[in-house]
């Protein structure tokens, strides 16, 4: 009795191995989510949950709040593409053109994921303020003679959303133009395409599965970000991710704050499935391997 | 025409010039008024360790480095144990479809994960601080933990395993003796980067560490919102060298002895 119970304990184990990394997965990642939803249907009076109600969700059916997830959802749009259009070429380069450079250039454009990214943001005052690094610059150039403003304004969030986002965009990117068979655009010169011609119907459309990758890693997290257009728009504009620190951490208003993170998690997905319906779109069916 | 030529071969290198300037003119900005003697960043009054000095006399930034540090050492054991431990248990049909499990926490946007821990925290009314920050980065840690260490596990020749376990090896001592060994770049890889990531992260902490506990990214926070001393210069520079090390040790124990494309 005792050897077979000792036995069938032994056979056990895998699965009391198995069940920390799971638990904690579940525990921590998924019923939080379902929480947050749970919590959203209630009121909440000193941190007491109670009684089921619409009326957290009747509260964002007006345009103030529309407006708040118009503009995240346009800041990350706006990102994702002037990303695209900035970091095609940096991966094109790194990937086809950049021999002896290539590693350092890789290295640091890697950095930046790796840097703390308050760091990063903070590093734009001293370029952007009034007396700072450009309009000295500029100034000293001749081309100005008032400094211009480029701080507290969506310039400066653009300029930094693109700064901190960029390297998401560039690696994916890199990543399946480095695998690109030299035989595809051999092929498609020897039966007379110009540069152009290949590009166009030849490396873009086999990239596309880099471009999709990039654009999501940076849409994504930029559809939440607050610490970059606050500091760098003067928290003048609310975006989703202000709007729900506000209600979590100083109006302490979880069920609302729960409520406005269930309508704005369901815009990203409905956004992002559409966006991403529009890519595969642009993707050539028969991927070559 | 050869003018031209040499005009279009030149502007994609240019281009490409002109965004790592736009990517590095704030860091080497950074970097430079570290040693500014000036309090100003608009004036250049020589070179100066002083704000090194006030940066290592401070003890707000030694009691933030410590919890930073507490909550980045003790993520990284979490999910590495728990991680490898699944990894190497699970059977095998079970691994891919379980991996997939973990990439949820990816896709989300951080803050979603933050207001999730936040909210069920909150619910059961679980006082907030350094234990909660290590839960939500632990999380953040298995969700690269697993993918690397199971790709990597798949790398390997399953006859290693079979021809340790015919020999009389346990499954314990299979794992020890065999399997670690050979996961161990990407384990420490994993580490590294999982690291760094708690090391930097400020959403969560901002969300789930609560009023009493500060980490180096939520001090970094509240200097800049309340006007920033040059102090934060110092400090920038001083983070920017960690970084610059742990990615310089992570490409050398994964790119050099595979374990895959995780940046």
């Amino acid at each position: 009795m005792k050897q077979s119970l000792r036995a069938s304990l032994k056979s056990e184990i895998p699965f009391f191995m198995v069940v920390p990394a799971l638990v904690w997965q579940v525990l921590f990642f998924y019923l939080p989510l379902f929480f947050v939803i749970y919590i959203s249907f209630t009121q909440q009076e000193n941190n007491l949950f109670s009684a089921h109600t619409w009326e957290n969700y009747a509260t964002f059916f007006a345009w103030p709040f529309a407006r708040v997830l118009l503009r995240s959802f346009s800041l990350a749009v706006g990102t994702s593409i002037i990303c695209l259009l900035a970091g095609y070429p940096i991966a094109y380069y790194l990937a086809r053109r950049a021999e002896r450079w290539k590693n350092v250039l890789l290295f640091l454009l890697v950095l930046p994921f790796w840097t703390n990214m308050l760091v990063q943001v903070y590093a734009w005052f001293a370029l952007l303020e009034r007396v700072g690094f450009v309009n000295r610059m500029l100034s000293y150039v001749g081309w100005i003679s008032t400094p211009l403003t480029l701080l507290n304004n969506s310039f400066a969030i653009y300029v930094v959303m693109v700064y901190y986002y960029l390297p998401f965009m560039v690696i994916p990117i890199y990543a399946v133009l480095e695998k690109l068979q030299d035989e595809y655009l051999q092929a498609s010169r020897d039966l007379g395409a110009t540069p152009i011609q290949t590009f166009w119907r030849v490396t873009l459309p086999l990239s596309m599965s880099g471009i999709t990758t990039g654009f999501f890693l940076v849409f994504i997290p930029a559809f939440g970000e607050f610490v970059i257009p606050g500091f760098m728009g003067g928290h003048k504009y609310m975006y989703v991710g202000s709007l729900i620190s506000y209600y979590y951490l100083v109006a302490r208003n979880e069920s609302m704050g729960a409520a406005f993170t269930v309508v704005s998690g369901v815009l990203l997905l409905v956004g992002a499935y559409m966006l991403y319906r529009l890519f595969v779109h642009f993707t050539p069916a028969e991927r070559a391997s | 025409m050869k003018a031209l030529h040499v005009c279009k071969k030149a502007l994609l290198p240019f281009f490409v010039g002109v965004m790592y300037l736009f990517l590095y003119l704030p860091i080497i900005l950074l970097v430079v008024l570290s040693f500014n003697a000036s309090p100003y960043f608009y004036a250049w009054d020589g070179l100066s360790l002083q704000w090194y000095r006030e940066l290592f006399t401070s003890t707000e930034v030694w009691q933030a480095l410590q919890n930073s540090l507490i909550v980045a050492f003790s993520a990284v054991a979490l999910s590495l144990l728990c991680g490898v431990l699944l990894v190497f248990y699970l059977k095998r049909r079970y691994l891919r479809k379980t991996t997939l499990l973990f990439y949820g926490t990816l896709a989300a946007p951080e803050i979603v994960l933050a207001v999730g821990l936040l909210s069920a925290f909150v619910y059961f009314a679980v006082p907030l601080g350094l234990l909660t920050l290590i839960v939500g980065h632990t999380l953040i840690g298995l969700a690269y933990v697993v993918p690397m260490v199971t790709s990597r596990l798949q790398e390997m020749d399953d006859a290693l395993l079979q021809a340790a376990m015919d020999l009389g090896a346990t499954r314990g001592y299979a794992l020890y003796s065999v399997v670690l060994p050979y996961l161990m770049p990407t384990i420490i890889g994993a580490g590294l980067l999982v690291f760094i990531i708690s090391f930097d992260d400020f959403v969560i902490a901002f969300f789930c560490a609560g009023a009493s506990a500060q980490t180096l990214p939520l001090y970094i926070f509240s200097v800049i919102r309340s006007g920033a001393t040059p102090m934060i210069n110092a400090l920038s520079t001083v983070l920017l060298a960690i970084s610059s090390l742990l990615v310089l040790l992570f490409s050398y124990f994964t790119i050099k002895k595979g374990g895959g494309d995780y940046a």
